[in-house]
């Protein structure tokens, strides 16, 4: 227990799991070879992308020409003849091209399944069954594989063959949920203004939330496969995915029977928790337990709210009129100041001891905002990599600091097929004649 | 070696949701002790209880964890929090003071015979308590520990910020990406940044475990939910790198997959996608428009994702969705192979047969509170299901079962330290507390 109180937390871990220092530390993942058949859908390109961050050895497999995820792109735009999303999710994969739609492309997949521990996929369910390559396929081949699916309704269940010749697009998954259903404007009036609707998570978070699943039950099964020896099969579907992050609200139905709608900036179970603008822009604020709304109330100058009868108790800040007027209170002040200027009165409130309770505050920032932030930087939650075939980029980091085994970001992306040699030739021992031949029908 | 049944016959038997109790548990074996409050701590160490992993829950009696306490306009429930349970289940949950010696001692004793250690205090909290990472790998060397805040355990923003999934909305671009042109950042209905910080955390905990059964070695982690939310913001940053612009809100447009919507018809509102060429071609075939299809504007992925072009093809799907009913368009997905599928409710959740087959609304008969409905796990594992034993539990409630089996501390002893206030129970409140006509039931000895 002697080790503490000589160099603070923060500079005694910092100097262990500094993302900086990952280069030449061992990776978690690397004895892990995983298959990525995603198929025109970003859920299993990200799942394997997590995987790749912890270092696993990921193989992507696209159809000659490359996958249509590829050109998923905001105005279309690419770069090097890639899109903006897929290049971010390419992360540390070899890319190779195999056409399942015809049988000699089966046989190779076949061969390759011998050598994976993981395979993703993102077809519609039971196609890949149909090719004679689905799990209960594979798995006589290889009977520790694991093997991913994902969709929007699942492999199984009433409606799954009804549902299955549905592509998974993630507003689906986002639809399916019910997350759509809670986010947005509350209608106003009686005719609904246009923005006044259930309105989508602004990123992919159905295939974020679809594939970050698919990691966990990857990792899952591989270590009942340590102990047993054996795979399995696991699906998953973007739109379960986000609802697991449903909260309370179905049990919230069955005992009360309140439907969740949208409220907005409101909160149902916590206020003030909300954002507000500020003379730059908007700020987010909370400060919704007694003592925290006291802390809050100091701040703000305005100490006589803590004895206004809609605003006293935890469960009075809670009924729908109190919240939209203690937001409207909270508002008017804080439209007197900038987020920053927000921020530093709360830090010498807290800082400097100068009442109960903490208030948390901070902008809400454009992407640019964030970007400019050097806190981000300092912690590698952004970076600059310089990619042989990309050239420099700035993007999202891996977001876990590990002293042991930190996951990282080795490469951008590949173009199509740009590791067919070297893979066929590592795991199939595929020499130059037999490469050149699949070329030339077209399989590779 | 398809045995002659048809794909959906098999994976109905392979899943069968009648057998998840006959079937092992992918993570038994693994112990977890949970020093956590609220949601982006707690809801870790559940996921990978749904699992099977036995997770001690360490709360400070009599009041235990603040999530206890916030539940929906003040709901509860037979004494339970709505919002406490969705993020602990199968958890065994003990009252231990950590600010007496006694109640260190315990937690390092019980550190000692667990696999991880998950924390969501503030930076370097548990270390001023002599129960951060450096002390506890002392007395467990294979130690797995992680801690996840708002903003990371160093950095400048590290110290003096409290943080909540809202404030990592807003710091991370999330909620500036959310939303309509011309109107404000859109806060996400849901605690996006705690549920799926969460299952970032798990990601990290169970690459560190795989790394252990190969090598011996523990390690810590650390996960802030801010850097997580700016990790799954897709092309934003690239956008920004590249063209120099800034990504702006575009409401329920994709700008980077076309079509792509949320589209009001007679009934509610469907979201509607086809942005692959061939599900596209199907979409205008159900339309009744096939030469949509081969219309410059539209031909190809690249040509759909001009701005005038998105929005007129938006425009053309909206005119043609508008009179149709939800059931209507997502039959028309379903027959010509497009993405259609209704808004739905937690109402339309709890009424699905599908949801409920599958275990993703998940009915179960709890000793303590009776009938309770929640959602279940989410990802299906056809050898090792999830699975949900029980909900939630009172403060302390398994104090019994984890000191004496686990530590094998006597009846005498935990009696001893609990009337010296090291060991406790529930306060007698509303979220603490079990329910009113409780009478023993669910204990473990």
């Amino acid at each position: 227990m002697s080790t503490a109180n000589k160099v603070s937390w923060g500079e005694w871990i910092r100097e262990r799991d500094d993302p900086t220092t990952a280069a030449g530390k061992p990776e978690a993942l690397e004895d892990i070879v995983v298959l990525d058949l995603s198929h025109k859908s970003m859920a299993g390109v990200i799942c394997s992308a997590f995987l790749a961050e912890f270092g696993a050895r990921v193989i992507r497999v696209e159809p000659p020409g490359g996958d249509t995820a590829r050109f998923f792109s905001p105005f279309g735009l690419e770069h090097e003849g890639t899109g903006l999303g897929y290049l971010v999710e390419g992360r540390n994969k070899l890319h190779i091209t195999l056409d399942l739609t015809r049988e000699g492309g089966r046989a190779i997949l076949k061969e390759l399944a011998g050598h994976a521990d993981v395979i993703v996929e993102t077809h519609k369910p039971g196609q890949m069954d149909s090719w004679g390559v689905g799990y209960r396929q594979l798995r006589e081949i290889n009977p520790r594989l694991i093997y991913v699916a994902h969709s929007t309704y699942g492999q199984f269940g009433p409606e799954a063959k009804r549902q299955s010749n549905k592509p998974d697009y993630e507003v689906a998954d986002q639809a399916l949920s019910g997350i759509l259903h809670v986010t947005g404007e509350m209608p106003t009036g009686e005719e609904p203004k246009p923005w006044e609707v259930p309105t989508k998570a602004g990123n992919w978070f159905g295939w974020y939330a679809s594939g970050a699943w698919g990691a966990f039950a990857s990792l899952a099964a591989l270590h009942h496969r340590e102990l047993s020896g054996k795979g399995q099969m696991i699906d998953i579907t973007g739109s379960e995915a986000i609802m697991r992050f449903m909260e309370d609200m179905i049990l919230w139905y069955e005992k009360a029977g309140v439907e969740r709608g949208r409220i907005g900036l409101l909160d149902t179970s916590v206020f003030p928790y909300t954002f507000v603008r500020c003379k730059d822009g908007f700020t987010m604020i909370a400060g919704f337990s007694d003592v925290n709304f006291q802390a809050l109330t100091t701040i703000m100058g305005r100490p006589e709210l803590r004895q206004d009868p809609r605003f006293k108790g935890f469960i009075d800040r809670l009924q729908m009129e109190n919240k939209i007027a203690l937001h409207s209170i909270v508002e008017a002040w804080s439209q007197n100041y900038t987020a920053d200027e927000i921020l530093g009165m709360v830090h010498d409130y807290v800082l400097n001891k100068r009442g109960p309770g903490i208030v948390a505050t901070g902008r809400v920032n454009s992407p640019t905002q964030t970007l400019n932030e050097e806190h981000w930087w300092k912690r590698g939650a952004f970076e600059k990599v310089d990619d042989p075939v990309y050239g420099e980029l700035t993007m999202q980091g891996t977001p876990w600091k590990m002293t042991e085994t930190p996951p990282r970001t080795k490469w951008v992306c590949r173009p199509v097929g740009a590791d067919n040699e070297f893979v066929y030739l590592n795991y199939l021992g595929y020499g130059r004649d037999r490469m050149a031949a699949l070329k030339e029908q077209g399989i590779l | 070696m398809d045995d002659g049944r048809s794909y959906f016959d098999w994976t109905a038997e392979t899943f069968d949701p009648t057998k998840i109790f006959q079937k092992p548990e992918a993570l038994r074996g693994v112990r977890v002790v949970e020093m956590c409050t609220l949601v982006l701590g707690p809801a870790a160490p559940d996921y990978l209880a749904e699992f099977g992993a036995e997770v001690i829950k360490v709360e400070l009696p009599p009041g235990g964890d603040t999530m206890r306490y916030v539940p929906p306009e003040g709901f509860f429930w037979r004494n339970l929090c709505s919002g406490f349970t969705p993020v602990n289940h199968n958890k065994y949950h003990i009252g231990l003071d950590l600010h007496k010696e006694e109640g260190k001692e315990l937690f390092r004793q019980l550190v000692a015979k667990s696999d991880v250690v998950v924390e969501n205090l503030r930076a370097g909290g548990l270390d001023s308590f002599e129960l951060g990472y450096r002390q506890l790998v002392e007395v467990n060397p294979q130690l797995i520990y992680l801690a996840a805040n708002g903003f990371g355990q160093w950095g400048p923003f590290s110290v003096g910020r409290a943080s909540y999934d809202l404030l990592a909305q807003a710091v991370s671009g999330m909620a500036s990406i959310t939303g309509f042109p011309g109107r404000s950042p859109m806060k996400n209905g849901i605690f996006i940044g705690d549920f799926f910080g969460a299952l970032m955390n798990d990601l990290a905990i169970l690459a560190a475990l795989h790394y252990r059964d190969r090598t011996g070695k523990g390690q810590f982690i650390e996960y802030s939910q801010g850097e997580g939310l700016v990790r799954i913001l897709d092309w934003t940053w690239l956008y920004q790198h590249l063209t120099g612009k800034e990504r702006e809100r575009y409401g329920n447009r994709d700008v980077a997959i076309s079509p792509s919507g949320v589209f009001r018809c007679t009934d509610g509102f469907v979201a509607i996608a086809a942005g692959d060429d061939e599900s596209f071609g199907s979409l205008c075939q159900a339309m009744g428009q096939p030469e949509l299809a081969q219309d410059a504007r539209f031909a190809t992925l690249p040509d759909r994702l001009q701005p005038a072009n998105n929005e007129t093809l938006s425009a053309k799907i909206s005119a043609w969705a508008g009179d149709k009913s939800k059931q209507e368009l997502d039959n028309l997905g379903a027959e010509f192979g497009f993405a259609a599928t209704p808004v739905t409710t937690v109402k339309d959740h709890y009424e699905d047969d599908h949801l409920r087959t599958r275990r993703s609304v998940w009915t179960f008969q709890d000793p303590l509170y009776g009938e309770m409905t929640e959602y279940g796990p989410a990802p299906k594992l056809s050898e090792t299901p999830g699975r949900y034993r029980w909900p939630a539990r009172p403060v302390g409630f398994h104090n019994d079962y984890v000191f004496r089996n686990l530590l094998g501390l006597s009846s005498k002893r935990i009696q001893a330290l609990t009337e010296q206030g090291v060991v406790g129970r529930w306060a007698d409140r509303p979220g603490a507390k079990p329910p009113d006509d409780w009478q023993g039931e669910g204990q473990l000895m």
